[in-house]
């Protein structure tokens, strides 16, 4: 049965489940609902729930386990195989997949009947020129083992599905049957939906922690790796980055490290004074016309990809601190990509950023506390920097260690600004690069995936991913400290 | 039934501290104060009265300009003290209320320490000229706000920890350290207990030797008990005003005797 249908009558059943137990419900007190523990909508949804919820749970279980299951029998078909041809396992099965899902779509375009799509052996005829007529290209000819473990695979396939769609069914059905049952007047229906959505919330939140875990997992593992076939003392404390594919790199962080430092150095050094200042405006003294039209506008640049930002300083802002600092100017520049032409248009990207959070925040300050400010005879900007500043700022920290995770995060700005050279050095009119843009130019091109050259990606992004969090920590920290003594 | 501390220590200067003059205030279209006159006099306590929404409040915050930071207010009319008019082109709203000291109706305590909170108007007017001399006048104004007994040991905590009635008299203490002319109260006693009350209305009569105090109150009694002189309003008419002695005993207006006696609310 196909995997639609079974959600469909999932749907279905659960439907008439809800409909008959409030039915049930109803009649139980003979149709007087004031007599109901709950309101009749909370019987249905009871039996309603108690069906889903186990069917589902099953469902995603068995989509998550068959696929293992099934691959795990077949790979001891073809493990002789991989064995005697001195190949991958993992390569193997790729091919075995492949061979199976085209028996599927021979199967499915008519070009095969199904009995033959079972029975085939690589002697009959030639697999290959039959799939290709189907659609199906494969790389090379189609050995026997690897079709007979493609066959074995599709009929295990196909026996999981038939057995999914009865155990899921079997379960909804018990589910709905054992709900109705227990419905009657008595029954406290409305504590158990309330658990129910309890559960769906918490379900929820678990997804969103799990998937984040996952990830982190993903990246500790291959960081691992990383430091299993490279000097982990080399990585952090080299100072050249010299990745070569052909093996003999040197791949120290440090420079990488800081350019991405020296870079959000620069921005926030921009961003942060313009912003807050943009934003203490808008909010103390602006008229609402232009606060109107101002705070909407420092949006929209809020928006703007980070490739258009790129572009600007690739075409713009480089070419102009040229002119000044370059050749013809002072001589300190060589190129226009540099650290300071990154930094400069990376701090006027989070400019908004800075600015529309921490006008946020101004405005969330009290009113009554500036007119305390005002009756005790303060000037307006003596109550701003001594009152509302203070009563702010926890809030304007987290927006500038916010916009702090953005800098040591952005890519696409560093790619076209900055350069690519990674080195260290105090001149801020040098190309340097960053975390994030090595992790492209690492993984972008042939990269093989098991050398240490591609490998070091995963062992940056943990870097970078601890750094970030370390930030995020902080600033925690610091709200939590200033909340203490401010609220 | 009121003991009238007014009528033991004499009060001589009748002359006018605050004059108001039709004086009207709009919140867009509401129309808060109609048409008020009013003399208030120096060297006296004038007590507020009427019932919630009458614009008490609004007339209050008029006389140090308050209003000024309510997008929506509008006040027209003719408010002068010591003859100046004080919506004069030329009168600066900050040096005003550095001169007419507020305590607001909802406790407002800065997010700063209590020290701080109290400090705050001496420092941005340079009363103080150092260290030494802000911390006594800190101490003087605590024990004038009655709360300096229960502070005394944790100066540095923040001042937003404090208990909805000790932040009231944490905000009288920070109005009086900047040592005002005239004093506008909004109800200061409304979250105090009848010991605490007691203490901030002998602040007010010892203000009074110096100070022009014009305080806002639902108490009868406390009116009875502070104040000289009583106004009472009424959905933003001043109904009737004059000597406390004379609304509490023979009011002129049925309104004002229907609203002490406690018929109208
Ligand atoms: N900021 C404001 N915006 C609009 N209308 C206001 C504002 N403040 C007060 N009002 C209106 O003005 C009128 C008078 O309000 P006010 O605060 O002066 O009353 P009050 O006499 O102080 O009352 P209470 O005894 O409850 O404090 C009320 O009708 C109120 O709704
Ligand atoms: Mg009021």
């Amino acid at each position: 049965m196909p995997f639609y249908w079974t959600l469909a009558i999932i749907a279905l059943l659960c439907a008439a489940g809800y409909v008959l137990g409030r039915r049930k419900a109803v009649a139980s007190v003979g149709g007087d609902k004031r007599r109901l523990h709950s309101l009749p909508n909370f019987y249905g949804m009871n039996v309603a729930l108690k069906g889903a919820v186990p069917a589902f749970g099953l469902l995603v279980f068995w989509l998550i386990a068959q696929p293992l299951f099934v691959e795990w029998r077949v790979s001891s078909i073809v493990s002789d195989l991989a064995v005697s041809e001195a190949r991958d396992l993992g390569l193997v099965m790729v091919d075995v997949r492949r061979v199976a899902d085209g028996l599927d779509t021979a199967v499915a375009t008519g070009t095969m009947t199904a009995s033959e799509a079972t029975d085939i052996a690589a002697g009959d005829g030639n697999v290959r020129e039959r799939l290709g007529a189907a659609g199906v290209a494969l790389g090379s000819e189609v050995s026997e083992p690897v079709l007979r473990a493609a066959q074995r695979y599709r009929a295990l396939s196909s026996t999981g599905d038939t057995l999914r769609s009865v155990a899921v069914l079997a379960v909804l059905l018990l589910g709905l049957g054992w709900a109705y049952r227990e419905t009657d007047g008595e029954f406290r229906a409305r504590n158990v939906v309330e658990q129910g959505v309890l559960a769906l919330l918490l379900g929820a939140a678990c997804i969103a922690i799990l998937t984040t875990l996952g990830i982190v997992l993903s990246l500790i593992f291959n960081t691992i790796e990383f430091f299993s076939i490279y000097p982990a003392s080399e990585f952090f404390f080299s100072t050249t980055w010299f990745p070569s594919f052909g093996g003999g790199s040197s791949l120290g962080i440090l420079p990488l490290l800081w350019g991405t430092l020296y870079i959000s150095l620069i921005a926030l050094a921009v961003a942060v004074p313009i912003g807050l200042m943009a934003a203490i405006y808008l909010s103390e003294y602006a008229s609402p016309r232009v606060r109107g039209i101002a705070k909407p506008a420092l949006e929209i640049l809020a928006g703007i990809p980070t490739i258009v930002y790129g572009l600007f300083a690739l075409l713009t802002v480089g070419p102009a601190l040229m002119v000044v600092f370059g050749d013809g100017g002072l001589g300190w520049m060589q190129a226009g990509t540099a650290v300071m032409t990154a930094g400069l248009v990376m701090g006027i990207m989070l400019i908004p950023f800075v600015s529309s959070l921490s006008d946020d925040i101004i405005n969330a300050v009290p009113q009554s506390m500036r007119d305390g400010s005002y009756g005790l005879g303060a000037t307006q900007s003596e109550t701003v920097r001594q009152v509302v500043l203070p009563a702010a700022l926890p809030g304007i920290v987290g927006a500038i260690l916010l916009a702090a995770s953005r800098a040591i995060g952005e890519t696409m700005i560093v790619v076209l600004g900055a350069g690519a050279a990674a080195r260290i050095s105090p001149n801020p009119f040098e190309a340097m690069t960053t975390v994030t843009a090595k992790i492209v130019s690492q993984l972008t091109g042939d990269a093989d995936f098991s050398s240490p050259e591609a490998l070091v990606a995963f062992a940056l992004g943990m870097t970078l991913f601890v750094l970030t969090l370390g930030l995020n920590v902080f600033a925690l920290y610091i709200v939590r400290k200033y909340r203490e003594q401010y609220e | 039934m009121y003991d009238n501390r007014a009528s033991e220590s004499a009060v001589t200067a009748d002359d006018i501290k605050i004059e108001a003059k039709r004086v009207n205030v709009h919140y867009g279209t509401t129309h808060a104060i109609k048409d008020v006159d009013v003399s208030i006099l120096d060297k006296t306590v004038t007590a507020f009265i009427g019932p919630s929404g009458c614009g008490k409040s609004t007339f209050l915050r008029c006389i140090n300009r308050m209003n000024d930071t309510i997008d929506v207010a509008r006040v027209t009319g003719d408010i002068r003290i010591d003859g100046e008019d004080i919506n004069d082109a030329r009168v600066d709203p900050v040096q005003l209320r550095a001169k007419v000291g507020m305590v607001f109706q909802k406790p407002n305590p800065f997010p700063k320490s209590i020290y701080d909170n109290v400090a705050y108007g001496p420092k941005i007017h340079g009363l103080a000229k150092n260290k030494g001399d802000l911390d006594d006048i800190v101490e003087r104004a605590l024990r004038r706000g009655a709360i300096w007994d229960e502070v005394k040991d944790r100066l540095h905590a923040p001042g937003t920890g404090l208990s909805g009635g000790q932040q009231q008299r944490l905000c009288i203490a920070r109005a009086v350290a900047t040592e005002p002319e005239v004093l506008l109260m909004d109800e200061p006693c409304s979250a105090l207990d009848p010991i605490a009350t007691g203490q901030v209305e002998e602040l007010i009569d010892e203000l009074r030797r110096d100070y022009s105090v014009v305080i806002v109150t639902h108490s009868m009694q406390q009116a009875a008990r502070v104040s000289q002189k009583t106004a009472f309003f009424h959905l933003g008419n001043l109904i009737e005003y004059g000597d406390t002695d004379e609304i509490f005993t023979n009011p002129k207006d049925p309104k004002t005797e229907s609203y002490i006696t406690g018929r109208i609310g």
